[in-house]
């Protein structure tokens, strides 16, 4: 990828979607690489409530400790492209997101008509 | 044109602009000032369709739908705070929905009001596991079509049609200005109700249209809330032309009906009524599900009723979770016509909180390429925002000024 992205309004926040469109998270941070006078790099995307503490101050650690503090790291690498939504390349599962939902799923399987 | 596939529009007009708060509102203002305020309901209906156009154009073109594009331009903090607001006004809302529905089936059936707020919750609860979302659209949509009954009923009541077209022209009375300008804003904010814009563009997204879909997305916006604001103008009338004047000032949902029933006798009466209860009950639907998919959206949550109900796991939690908790206030015995004015005014409150990041996203050319906003779309969306932020100023003021329209 070389085209030109603002870090702050065109990836931050954005959904994310894993190689089989499945909404599994948003970039709630980044993790950057490069000290002083070197090329700074995303090496990584979080996702996860444990992210949002540095984002919100004391409303974000709370929303972080109801959330459970879960933060996964997505290295830059597993990004297929940006867009409206940020493409990975595997699927969530393989890369360890959107858990709450599968967690849930056998719970909601076990009432009849739960696959309509 | 493919007529039949405007379902969506229907139903936001009929359970979203139509909803137990436009009941209130519209028939009140009529009650109160005659038709005085009918230029409020055009101020209104263009606004929503200006707003509706453009989160439907945007969903459809980017697959965003709201609350994506409130997490993307206000960030997570900001984004937060719209977040909490607009759940709020969302569970008072559809507390209200549910109460108005049980309120007309009690009408219909002389059962205890208890036992129908149980049994709406369980059909509305059986309704959205087994249906599917254009069904779901259809039923309330076309059922809420019986709502049309208020349009014969405004002609049956021979209302002075001259003060009628003066309605039209807008004004400031010079008695009670006060009342006068708490009534404007509550049509305002009845009629561009947040949770319209939530259902609609996820609803884009649920019927899956994509950029060739773009002109049904026009019509649905203004054939459905043309629609919706041709009701309005019907129960306004149907309230200048049988309350004003009379010291009756229509606060419950029977007497609402009762305005059908004067001119029409009892078939008019019962087609008020059933009208109301799809209406509500598709805005409870429609406020269960912004519920849904704004938590999901913020969050980055798989949503959608396209999905079933085990594809979204956190989502259809989440709708339950709602839906309960609605039910649970309504059995509190909250008067839902009453919770239903403070939910219109508070929800004027949010107001630009959500309208901003739709403004701001339509104009985003990386990827709404050349479906960006034009300069008409653009102009109207920012006059309306100078008046969504006059109304959210002055919303809550003049709530406690006017003692919420009592005085």
């Amino acid at each position: 990828m070389t085209k030109t992205l603002d870090l702050g309004l065109q990836l931050v926040d954005r959904q994310l979607l894993d190689s089989e469109d499945r909404r599994c998270g948003n970039v709630d941070d980044l993790a950057l690489e490069g000290g002083p006078g070197e090329r700074l790099e995303v090496v990584a995307i979080l996702s996860g409530p444990g992210a949002w503490r540095r984002r919100a101050g004391l409303i974000g650690r709370f929303a972080a400790w109801i959330g459970g503090g879960r933060v996964v790291r997505i290295p830059w690498e597993e990004v297929a492209n940006v867009s409206a939504h940020v493409k990975l390349r595997k699927r969530a599962e393989e890369l360890g997101l959107g858990r709450g939902d599968d967690r849930l799923r056998p719970f909601i399987q076990k009432i009849p008509g739960a696959e309509r | 044109m493919k007529i039949f596939q405007i379902a969506l529009g229907i139903l936001a007009a009929i359970g979203g602009f139509v909803d137990i708060g436009d009941l209130v509102f519209n028939v009140s203002a009529g009650a109160t000032f005659g038709y005085q305020l009918l230029w409020v309901i055009v101020v209104g209906v263009v606004g929503i369709i200006v707003y509706s156009e453009m989160c439907g154009r945007v969903a459809t073109v980017s697959g965003k739908a709201v609350f994506d594009a409130v997490r993307e331009r206000l960030g997570f903090r900001t984004g937060l705070a719209a977040l909490v607001s607009a759940q709020v006004v969302n569970l008072m809302t559809l507390t209200a929905e549910i109460g108005g529905v049980a309120i007309c089936l009690q009408l219909l059936s002389g059962l205890p009001y208890r036992w129908l707020i149980v049994i709406a919750g369980i059909v509305l609860a059986v309704i959205v596991w087994t249906t599917s979302f254009d069904w779901i659209e259809r039923i309330f949509g076309y059922g809420g079509l019986c709502l049309l009954v208020f349009a014969v009923a405004a002609v049956k009541l021979h209302p002075a049609w001259g003060a009628v077209g003066h309605g039209f022209v807008p004004h400031v009375p010079t008695q009670s200005p006060l009342l006068y300008a708490y009534f404007a804003i509550g049509l305002l904010g009845a009629a561009m109700t947040p949770y319209e814009v939530y259902f609609y563009s996820s609803g884009a997204i649920e019927e899956q249209w994509g950029p060739k879909d773009l002109g049904l997305n026009k019509a649905n916006a203004m054939i459905g809330y043309g629609l919706g604001g041709f009701l309005s103008f019907a129960l306004m009338i149907v309230g200048g032309a049988l309350f004003l004047g009379k010291g009756i000032e229509p606060e419950f949902l029977g007497s609402i009906a009762l305005g059908a029933e004067v001119p029409l006798g009892q078939i008019g009466l019962l087609l008020a009524l059933v009208g109301i209860v799809f209406a509500v009950g598709g805005a409870a639907i429609d406020t269960l599900f912004s519920g849904a998919y704004n938590l999901a959206q913020f969050l980055g949550w798989e949503w959608g009723r396209y999905r079933s109900n085990s594809g979204a796991p956190r989502f259809t939690v989440t709708w339950l979770v709602l839906l309960v908790l609605g039910l649970g206030l309504v059995m509190t015995g909250v008067d839902p016509v009453q919770l239903t004015e403070y939910a219109v005014i508070f929800s004027a409150v949010a107001l630009p909180l959500t309208y901003i990041p739709i403004l701001l996203v339509a104009n985003d050319r990386s990827y709404m390429r050349e479906y960006v906003n034009g300069r008409l779309a653009n102009v109207l969306g920012l006059f309306y925002l100078v008046v969504i932020v006059i109304v959210a100023l002055t919303a809550v003021p003049l709530l406690i000024l006017t003692n919420a329209g009592q005085n």
